[in-house]
């Protein structure tokens, strides 16, 4: 237990004192570990103990958070007692009695970070280094970054929810650069999970994900300059759902919709795609890198059906902004840490399989790009205006994969791309990112199936074609 | 915590030397959304930073926990941490430097003083004339954010340095909307005095971005002359501001590597980093390893001069620190690109055909620090007979940092510090493709 149940109950007392109608008290300890692997040495290993308190009060649209690392008494109680001076009913008294705390179990963890010696994990990273420096003589410089967290929240409000959950999260990083004639290219990989160490048992090979690295940095180092202009381009499985995720998932979270921001606003049970397109959000897949048994407001992750078969069906949204949407809340409440007023924010955001095959795609399509691997992007939430970039790109000609080309990036409109979505294959796999928005920086798993966006706007350093 | 104890026990257990690092951080921020205050956020933060030599290698713990019952933990994992470092980098602790600058303004006790009622009336001030700047405005929302930082400082090797620095912006982001289109504008304003703002000029400057992009459509694909405006240059320099560190350097990661004394921009082209820039939160005396900072080039009339270093890259390459190291790493203090002559005017006036560049977006996914290539969405506006057009979105410029420093030819007197942190002027680009219809 971080804080006594009494405490936390005297602390929203006091904080709905002054006419606050709702106040929350997260509390989060994490332990967390990162080393840091260059050229085959260990250069860095650092560890950090982390503990705060995040109370938020509320009264109807208006809310205030104020945070601080303290665990006494009288500091929590003067920070409930600072917040609810923002209020300014009558004094009165609002008897606070939390349950009996319940306890999310869905994500089993067999090997425990905490409980891996920090050698065991450096020779994990040893294998990725020598997998990838030994891939090939152009392969000069190769880093292996490992990190890992387990995070205890306990989430108490004066609704009476009163939850605690632990969160273990593992992420491996190699990065391999190529480099010959003073050029240098870059290659990288980054598996991760929500479960132990038994990950590197089961899932994720180390010596598979440094190879891939290094093949993608050679690959770029001997492509040409992607060409410009407007042009078909197929995006692979995986990562590739980075462009669903920036491009339209942010826009349907609460955090733009409510505040009527979003392109999607008012277009719930309306088509916004192409009919070929079902896009799922789903918190709960057994140990998701974006899953957790509660959202941060302290209820049930949720699946949640975004867009099905082109329509519309619901938005991403927290309990606080229900206050500004008719809309129910989908537990899809996120923050990075106890530093940030949670909100809507996205889990494991997906395009479910379509009912062509990845040859097909690729055979139907005379002229493109083929987006191997995707990096990463940003989009403007107030008109949906996007980009990203390519990290691993081919030409496609004559329903063929041709050369290898770099440096593009796919520009284009949210609201605009999902119609113009026209073959989905039926090779779905989802890969894992940090995702940065209001409520901080937390791990979202993206993904899809290989799917092509009939024309898109393609920067690249070659001109047009 | 009692750092004494600290220092004491870690001896005891066979860790050499430690520094003890801890900050503190009151924060205020403030928000408001289409005139009604929506967020209102403040804490009380502090972290502790351990680092130890144990056996002649650095190991780190960083703690949020501060009573003394953690001290154990701490040494504990800084040994474990320590043992699996095999880099031949040396671990050095600093006795410290003879003079330290003093960097005066860091911390304006007025601000902190200042009621938060005052504040948030400011914000919703500012949110009042957004709205009333135009009626095409259809949302605002305002912010305000206030930072006051303590650093502490203490190592075994008797070095004691403290630092205070507070900080606050104001700033908006709008929506603005016409029967065919929808545009954001944003901007915001940092100091640390509070009369700094001035919040009609401001709110004018916020949504004026907005409505003059209204209606931005890409352009055909070609090579054009190109103007970066001053806030725009600030995104690709703060985004290329790590090439210029000695570590990414010996680790080559950056592509600056093996280019000392060698000619990478044109001649107009002069970088500096200024530890001691006038209104800058960033500004201090020392870095987090103890060492003096000091004003430096990094380019000179376009030739690199030096990397930015910390204690053990300046070894490595047999120098001294240039008072860079920060975060375990080595970085920027105030990058400053130094300004020219030419007014914006007269460099739009050299211009037939070009594309004055006011935005740059994704610059963490479609720029390679390895490489210096970049791929980046630009929004801005064309450029007629010498004068500023229509308005542009969607399109791509594409390039290479070096080239781009190589192909400056006007710098602009129009230097301003950018809320990325970079302090520089507009400047005139010979030619970059541009990628649109």
């Amino acid at each position: 237990m971080l804080l006594e149940k009494s405490l936390i109950e005297e602390i929203i007392a006091k904080s709905l004192a002054t006419g606050a109608d709702f106040a929350e008290v997260y509390t989060e300890d994490r332990i967390s570990s990162g080393i840091m692997l260059i050229g085959g040495h260990v250069e860095k290993a650092n560890s950090a103990k982390t503990f705060g308190v995040g109370l938020r009060l509320a009264q109807g649209l208006f809310s205030v958070y104020g945070y601080t690392n303290s665990k006494n008494p009288d500091d929590l109680l003067k920070l409930a007692s600072d917040l609810s001076k923002s209020f300014s009913a009558d004094k009165k008294t609002v008897p606070v009695k939390l349950g009996k705390i319940e306890v999310g179990t869905h994500h089993k963890v067999k090997i425990n970070p905490r409980d891996v010696k920090q050698e065991t994990k450096v020779a994990l990273m040893q294998r990725a280094y020598k997998a990838a420096k030994e891939y090939d003589e152009v392969i000069q410089q190769v880093s292996v970054n490992l990190s890992d967290w387990v995070q205890n929240v306990e989430i108490a409000n004066s609704l009476g929810r009163y939850v605690t959950e632990e969160r273990v999260r593992i992420r491996f990083y190699v990065s391999a650069i190529a480099g010959k004639d003073g050029m240098m290219q870059t290659g990288g990989e980054g598996p991760g999970t929500a479960q132990g160490y038994e990950y590197f048992d089961t899932e994720c090979n180390v010596e598979e994900t440094a190879i891939k690295a290094a093949k993608t940095a050679k690959t770029m180092l001997f492509a040409d300059e992607c060409p410009s202009g407007v042009m078909a381009v197929i995006l692979n499985n995986e990562f590739g759902g980075v462009i669903f995720h920036e491009a339209c998932g942010h826009s349907l979270e609460a955090t733009s919709v409510s505040k009527n921001a979003s392109v999607f606003c008012g277009k719930l049970g309306t088509v916004v795609a192409s009919p070929i397109v079902n896009a799922i959000d789903d918190g709960t897949i057994e140990n998701g890198w974006g899953s957790a048994n509660f959202d941060d407001e302290g209820y049930p992750q949720q699946r949640r059906v975004l867009i099905e078969n082109g329509v519309l069906k619901t938005y991403m949204v927290d309990l606080l902004n229900t206050r500004r949407m008719d809309h129910k809340p989908t537990g899809s409440s996120r923050r990075e840490s106890y530093k940030f007023a949670p909100t809507s924010r996205m889990s494991n955001t997906f395009i479910d399989n379509g009912t062509s095959t990845f040859e097909e795609i690729i055979k139907a399509t005379e002229y493109g790009l083929f987006a191997a691997k995707m990096g990463g992007g940003s989009v403007n939430p107030g008109n949906g205006d996007f980009n990203f970039s390519v990290s691993e790109g081919y030409m496609v000609r004559n329903g063929k994969i041709a050369e290898p080309v770099r440096g593009a990036s796919l520009v284009g409109n949210g609201a605009d791309i999902l119609f113009k979505i026209d073959m989905i294959a039926n090779n779905l796999e989802r890969a894992r990112g940090m995702c940065g928005s209001a409520s901080g920086s937390i791990p979202a798993d993206v993904g899809q199936p290989t799917l092509r966006v009939h024309s898109i706007t393609v920067g690249g350093k070659k001109g047009a074609k | 915590m009692n750092l004494d104890l600290l220092f004491q026990k870690a001896k005891q257990k066979g860790i050499e030397d430690v520094q003890a690092f801890l900050s503190h951080k009151n924060e205020l921020s403030i928000e408001v959304f289409n005139g009604d205050l929506d967020k209102y956020e403040i804490s009380d933060s502090s972290s502790l930073i351990v680092r130890g030599i144990y056996q002649g290698k650095f190991g780190t713990f960083v703690t949020e926990v501060m009573d003394d019952s953690i001290i154990d933990l701490i040494i504990d994992n800084m040994i474990a941490n320590a043992k699996i470092i095999d880099s031949p980098d040396e671990a050095i602790i600093y006795a410290g430097d003879k003079k330290y600058e003093i960097v005066e303004g860091l911390f304006e006790e007025a601000l902190e003083k200042k009621d938060a009622a005052e504040k948030i009336a400011a914000v919703k001030e500012l949110d009042g004339l957004l709205h009333k700047a135009d009626p095409r405005v259809s949302i605002a929302e305002t912010m305000y954010s206030e930072t006051t930082r303590t650093v502490l400082l203490q190592n075994t090797k008797g070095l004691k340095l403290y630092n205070k620095v507070n900080s606050a912006y104001l700033g908006a982001q709008v929506i603005v909307k016409d029967e065919a289109d929808q545009r954001t504008g944003f901007d915001l304003d940092i100091t640390n005095d509070f009369a700094d703002f001035n919040l009609s000029e401001l709110a004018d400057r916020i949504v004026k971005e907005g409505i003059d992009a209204l209606g931005a459509k890409p352009i055909a694909s070609n090579n054009y002359e190109i103007i970066l405006r001053r806030d725009a240059l600030a995104i690709l320099l703060a985004t290329f501001q790590n090439v210029f560190s000695a570590d990414a350097v010996q680790k080559g990661l950056s592509l600056l590597k093996g280019k000392l004394s060698e000619t990478i921009g044109s001649e107009l082209v002069t970088i500096v980093d200024d530890p001691f820039l006038k209104k800058s939160s960033s500004s201090r005396s020392f870095d987090d390893e103890g060492c003096a900072t000091k004003y430096k080039e990094l380019i000179k009339n376009g030739v690199l001069t030096t990397y930015l270093h910390n204690l053990n890259t300046a070894k490595k390459d047999g120098l001294s620190t240039t008072g860079n190291g920060f975060s375990g790493s080595v970085s920027f203090i105030n990058m400053k690109m130094i300004s020219g002559n030419d007014t914006m005017e007269a460099m739009l006036a050299s211009i037939k055909d070009g594309l004055l560049i006011t935005n740059l977006q994704g610059s963490h996914a479609g720029a390679n620090t390895v490489s210096g290539d970049f791929s980046l969405q630009a929004s801005g506006f064309v450029i007629k007979d010498g004068k500023i057009g229509a308005p542009v979105a969607l399109v791509t410029v594409a390039g290479n940092f070096i080239s781009l420093l190589k192909d400056i030819v006007a710098v602009g007197d129009d230097s301003k510090t950018s809320f990325y942190g970079v302090t520089c002027p507009s400047v005139k680009v010979k030619s970059m493709p541009v990628s649109g219809l």
